[in-house]
């Protein structure tokens, strides 16, 4: 059997990728996609205290996190359309003026 | 089967229903109303009339009426609000006053309004119908909230019917002073109604005077740490604004002049027999509260007998007939006023019911003379109309002797009985009443002066003017009432004539034993008993024969003069010779100039100070506050760049800094 350890740091790995994604990339889809991997690194943390305990509430519980991502994802995608047609590009650091 | 005082609420019901035909079918469909609502009018006021007339014989019969007919606001464990009917031997009186000179007035608009062809009839007559309706209501209300609710009402139809020739400025400007003064006065009758609500938990009128007996005794509820005597005196004088105010009395008489510019027939119902009286009326209807007031009934004196004078030498100098008339009726209520705080709730009542009779004459008789003159008011230009107005010259004679106290009118019976109560009462030792019933005493010589000088210049002499020469008859729908209420001039001062009383000792005094009065808390005598146990007035004996000689001695003094200065053709003017004075009370004593000053020389400073308090301190204050708050955020929200990616940093900065905090305090490293 895989120690838990192993997980976990397969976990905080896709995390930091997700999160260096985030903090470099400009491009909004690239953004997007290193949110899924932030999120889907929570997840996989969640299956593996799931099998670690033998009971399926945290593996029940990455289901609902995914059907949230999907959902995510759909208004992501809106923002970007919405993005791209407005300041024709994708780039994340252009659209500043949503302050004051 | 049914008796009258189950039908008592339809006396105030059915001018409003005139009101409201008048107004409605007179907007939507003015080609189906009877002379433009003049007969709804009629046929409610006839109504009113009978009805009261039948209430009054009811009364007669020992029937009184005291009831709750709905209640407006029901308290739990504290007073309630209700609107009902209290039916006595006072107001039943009053109801059968108002209704008859309401009908009157109806009658003689038809020739004053119709037959003149004055522009918008029907809501000239709306606004009788309404005023009616209000007024009787006000008599028969049984508690000082609804007395507040139709006096105020009665006020906005004073307003309404001065103003009725609105496009007219002068007509506009009076209505709008009308309102303000006496709305003044009304206000401070509202803090008095707030204030016995509060002191007593009840304002109804038969409850009142026990309320008042056992508050003095001990244990009434007090405001602002006062004694009870001081605080039922402070409420006394409150209520009592209301009524100088709507009376017309010192110093808040100046609208009553100035409403003259209403049409006429409204200053005879409003102006000089009802509404004016309505601050008197409150005052015999509360007068088993005011009874035990000592302070405020020698207050009351006091103004009531220096506004009859007052008044009176304001009236000597005048022009025009409805000048004279009107300060004659703020001398008038003065008197009533004088008798009331007197002592005298008989003398007060009496000469309220005799003034309303001859007063509404004299004005109904003006009114004649006005529309026969074209329009024109001036006396200096009348003259010779005894010919040409032969009926009208004989009642409004009458109606000028009743005025002047000339006996055997109505006025000399209640004039007389005004002023020998204030002297029983003002020699029995209190020098406040005393010196009221001098100036009683001094006007009725002013009265008999100005009265005969109004006759003499309007009917006597040649004409003065082509409009007197061609001055043309009346219709019967002016002569009528003015012939009726002559009747009731000549006669009406037999219902309460002391002095044949004192004289024979036959028992004519039929108003006095009228108001002795069935309800036990509003009877003449139980009054008279709280004045002498309560306001400890102690009477002493004055000879009716001494005080009756005495008035109608003044009273042939004036009338003497009067005929002596202006009898013959061309009668001169003699004001001239009095100087400085003349001009002191052609200008009313610079009254109206006085409270010009008021408002423009001491409160419009004052409010611009508020204001420029208001604009520079208080809302600078404010205004600093919030200067704060918008510059620091000025300066805060830099912080925002707008860029996501600095979101996100500052974000993972945020968790990793929690983390570390979080480390180091729970031992990880």
């Amino acid at each position: 059997m895989i120690p838990t350890e192993y997980f976990l740091l397969l976990s905080a790995g896709i995390f930091c990728i997700g999160l260096f994604g985030v903090l470099t990339r400009r491009n909004a889809l690239v953004f997007l996609m290193s949110v899924e991997l932030m999120l889907n690194a929570a997840n996989l943390n969640f299956i593996a205290f799931s099998h670690m305990h033998g009971n399926l509430v945290g593996q029940t519980f990455s289901l609902f996190a995914m059907a949230l991502a999907a959902a995510e994802v759909a208004v992501g995608i809106g923002i970007v359309l919405a993005l791209y047609r407005n300041f024709k590009g994708v780039d994340v650091t252009i659209p500043t003026s949503m302050r004051w | 089967m049914a008796g009258a005082l189950d039908y008592a609420a339809a006396i105030p019901a059915l001018p409003l229903a005139g009101f409201l035909v008048a107004l409605l079918v007179g907007h939507y469909a003015p080609r189906v109303l009877p002379r433009d609502g003049a007969i709804p009018g009629i046929l409610a006021t006839a109504g009113s009339l009978a009805l009261s007339v039948w209430v009054f014989f009811t009364v007669s019969g020992g029937e009184t009426l005291n009831e709750e007919l709905y209640t407006w606001v029901a308290g739990e464990g504290t007073f309630s609000l209700h609107f009902g009917l209290l039916i006595d031997p006072l107001s039943a009186m009053m109801a059968v006053l108002v209704s008859l000179i309401a009908l009157l007035v109806h009658v003689f608009s038809l020739g004053y309004m119709n037959d003149e062809n004055e522009p918008g009839r029907p809501r000239y007559y709306a606004g009788l119908g309404l005023f009616t309706a209000s007024m009787l209501a006000f008599a028969l209300a049984d508690n000082l909230l609804m007395s507040f609710v139709f006096f105020e009402l009665v006020g906005f139809c004073s307003w309404w019917l001065i103003g009725h020739w609105y496009t007219r400025p002068g007509p506009a400007s009076a209505a709008k002073k009308a309102f303000l003064v006496t709305r003044f006065g009304d206000y401070f009758l509202l803090l008095g109604l707030v204030g016995i609500l509060g002191t007593f938990g009840t304002a109804t009128f038969t409850e009142l005077p026990e309320l008042v007996t056992a508050g003095l005794d001990g244990g009434a509820t007090t405001y602002f740490g006062l004694s009870a005597q001081n605080w039922f005196a402070v409420l006394g004088l409150l209520i009592l604004g209301g009524v100088i105010g709507k009376s017309a009395q010192f110093p808040l008489h100046t609208w009553l002049p100035d409403a003259m510019e209403g049409p006429t027939p409204v200053s005879a119902l409003i102006h000089a027999a009802t509404m004016v009286a309505a601050g008197v009326y409150l005052v015999a209807r509360m007068y088993g509260f005011y009874a035990q007031l000592p302070t405020v009934l020698a207050i009351i004196a006091l103004v009531g007998g220096f506004t009859a004078l007052f008044a009176a030498t304001m009236a000597l100098v005048k022009r025009e007939i409805k000048q004279v008339l009107a300060y004659s009726t703020i001398s008038q209520y003065g008197y009533m006023m004088l008798g009331l705080g007197a002592g005298g709730y008989v003398a007060g009542v009496f000469h309220l019911l005799t003034h309303a009779v001859f007063k509404a004459l004299l004005f109904l008789g003006a009114g004649i003379v006005i529309v026969a003159m074209h329009h024109d008011e001036d006396m200096w230009n009348m003259g010779g109309l005894k010919d040409k107005l032969p009926v009208t010259y004989w009642a409004f004679l009458a109606g000028s002797l009743a005025l002047a106290g000339i006996a055997p009118f109505a006025g000399f019976w209640s004039k007389d009985a005004v002023l020998h109560e204030a002297l029983v009462y003002g020699l029995g030792g209190n020098t406040a009443v005393l010196v009221a019933a001098v100036f009683g005493l001094v006007a009725v010589f002013f009265t008999g002066f100005y009265t005969i000088r109004m006759v003499l210049l309007t009917f006597h002499g040649e004409p003065r003017s082509s409009e007197a020469e061609s001055a043309h008859g009346v219709g019967w729908n002016m002569k009528l009432p003015v012939a009726v209420l002559g009747v009731g001039a000549a006669v009406v001062g037999f219902v309460n004539p002391g002095l044949i009383h004192e004289l024979t000792g036959a028992s004519v005094t039929f108003l006095d034993s009228w108001l002795q009065g069935p309800i036990e808390t509003t009877a003449a005598h139980h009054y008279h008993e709280l004045v002498a146990a309560n306001a400890a007035y102690t009477a002493t004996e004055v000879s009716s024969v001494l005080t009756a000689g005495v008035s109608l001695a003044l009273a042939l003094a004036g009338v003497l003069l009067a005929w002596l200065l202006y009898r013959g053709p061309e009668p001169a003017e003699h004001t001239e010779k009095l100087g400085s004075v003349k001009t002191l009370l052609y200008n009313n004593y610079y009254q109206d100039e006085f409270q010009d000053w008021l408002a423009t020389g001491v409160a419009l400073p004052v409010s611009k100070g508020a204001s420029k308090f208001d604009q520079g301190i208080v809302d600078g204050v404010v205004d600093g506050v919030s200067s704060v708050t918008l510059f620091s955020g000025a300066q805060t929200r830099r912080l925002q760049t707008g860029q996501v990616s600095n979101y996100v940093m500052l974000l993972a900065l945020g968790l990793v800094v929690i983390l570390a905090v979080v480390g180091f305090l729970g031992g990880w490293f």
